[in-house]
C-alpha cells in the first residue's frame, strides 16, 4: 500500500478505519453482551487477484464461512464487503447468544454478526467522509467450507481491488476471529486519495 | 500563563484533530507524543497540566499510561480521546483517574464543553 498512498494518506485512512472499527466493536460487544478487546486493525490495499492466495494459509486447516454484503453510496462509492470466519468457536458463541446449535441457526447468527460489523463499520466510515450508504441484504456465500480460496476467487473475480482489514476480536471468555475484506472497483483508488487529501487539507 | 499540554496519539491526523479542536481562548504550550512510552518520558521530565490521551496505541497503550500516572503520582489532568467507546472501557479509564472520556472523532464542540466544565477556559 505504501506505493499507492503517501505516508500522510495512509495515516489518515488508518485513523478513519480505527474510528469506524471502534463503533463496530461497541455494537458487537452490546450484541454479544461482553467486552470486546479492540486491536488496531491492520489494513492493506491489494489487487483482488491476490486475495485467494493471501487467505489460503490462514483458513487451510479450519472450516470457514463467508458472508457478503454489497454497499452503495454517493459519488460512485460502491463495493462488496466480505466477512470471513473461522468456525471453531461458532457453536459456542451461537449457544451463548441463545441461537439453536443446528446449522441453519449458525448461518443466521453469522449473518446477524456480519450485518452488525459491516453496516456499523461502513456507516462509521461514511459519516467521517460526509457520505451515506445503502446496503443489500447480507448473504452467506459458503459455510462449513474447506476450500475458502476457491470461494474467494469466485467473488473477488468481479472486482479489481481489495482493501483488507484484519480484525481479530478477543472476547473475554473466548476468541472470535474474523477478517473483513472490502472489494472495490479499480477507479476507487483515485477517489479514496482525493477524499483523504480533502480531509488532510482541513487539518 | 500558558498551560503545558501533551497530545498523545499514534495517528498524526488524530493529533492534528485535537490541536485544531482547541478553542483560541485556550492558552496552551503544546507537546506531542506518538505512543505511551514517549508520553511517559515527557510526563516524568517536565510539568504537564493536561494530557489528551488515545487508548489504542503501539508500544504502550493509554491504559498503561494511566496506570503509570496513578502509580507514580504524576500530577496532571487526563482527557481520554478514544475510538474504543465501549462503556466498559469508559468505566476503566474513569476508575484510573481520567477526567473525561471523549469519543473519536474529536471536534471543537466536544472539547469546549469539557474544558469549560473544569474551568480550563
Amino acid at each position: 500500500m505504501s506505493t499507492v498512498f503517501s505516508e500522510e494518506q495512509r495515516d489518515c485512512l488508518q485513523e478513519l478505519i480505527n474510528v469506524a472499527m471502534g463503533l463496530a466493536s461497541d455494537k458487537l460487544a452490546r450484541f454479544l453482551n461482553t467486552f470486546v478487546h479492540l486491536q488496531v486493525p491492520a489494513i492493506e490495499l491489494v489487487s483482488s487477484a491476490q486475495i485467494p492466495a493471501q487467505f489460503e494459509a490462514r483458513y487451510s486447516n479450519t472450516e470457514a464461512a463467508l458472508v457478503s454484503q454489497g454497499f452503495l453510496g454517493n459519488d460512485g462509492l460502491r463495493g462488496e464487503a466480505i466477512v470471513l470466519y473461522q468456525l471453531d468457536n461458532a457453536h459456542r458463541i451461537a449457544a451463548l447468544l441463545g441461537y439453536d446449535t443446528d446449522s441453519a441457526s449458525e448461518l443466521e447468527m453469522l449473518t446477524d454478526i456480519s450485518s452488525i460489523l459491516t453496516t456499523t463499520f461502513l456507516n462509521g466510515l461514511a459519516d467521517q467522509i460526509d457520505n451515506s450508504l445503502s446496503y443489500s441484504a447480507p448473504r452467506v456465500l459458503s459455510s462449513r467450507q474447506t476450500n475458502v480460496s476457491q470461494a474467494l476467487q469466485e467473488t473477488a473475480f468481479h472486482w479489481e481491488l481489495a482493501l483488507k482489514v484484519d480484525i481479530s476480536y478477543q472476547l473475554i471468555d473466548h476468541s472470535f476471529n474474523c477478517d473483513m475484506l472490502l472489494l472495490i472497483p479499480g477507479e476507487a483508488v483515485s477517489n479514496i486519495q482525493h477524499i483523504l487529501d480533502r480531509i488532510l487539507e482541513e487539518y | 500563563m500558558a498551560l503545558p499540554v501533551l497530545i498523545c496519539d499514534d495517528s498524526l491526523l488524530a493529533r492534528k484533530q485535537v490541536r485544531k479542536s482547541l478553542p483560541e481562548s485556550f492558552d496552551a504550550d503544546i507537546l506531542t507524543a506518538g505512543n505511551g512510552v514517549e508520553a511517559l518520558a515527557i510526563l516524568r521530565s517536565q510539568e504537564i497540566g493536561l494530557v489528551f490521551l488515545d487508548l489504542t496505541m503501539p508500544e504502550l497503550d493509554g491504559i498503561g499510561v494511566l496506570e503509570a500516572i496513578k502509580q507514580e503520582g504524576l500530577d496532571c489532568f487526563v482527557i481520554v480521546i478514544s475510538a474504543d467507546i465501549q462503556p466498559e472501557m469508559q468505566k476503566r479509564v474513569t476508575e484510573l483517574g481520567a477526567l473525561a472520556f471523549v469519543h473519536k472523532p474529536v471536534n471543537p464542540e466536544k472539547l469546549v464543553v469539557i474544558l469549560k466544565q473544569y474551568g480550563l477556559i
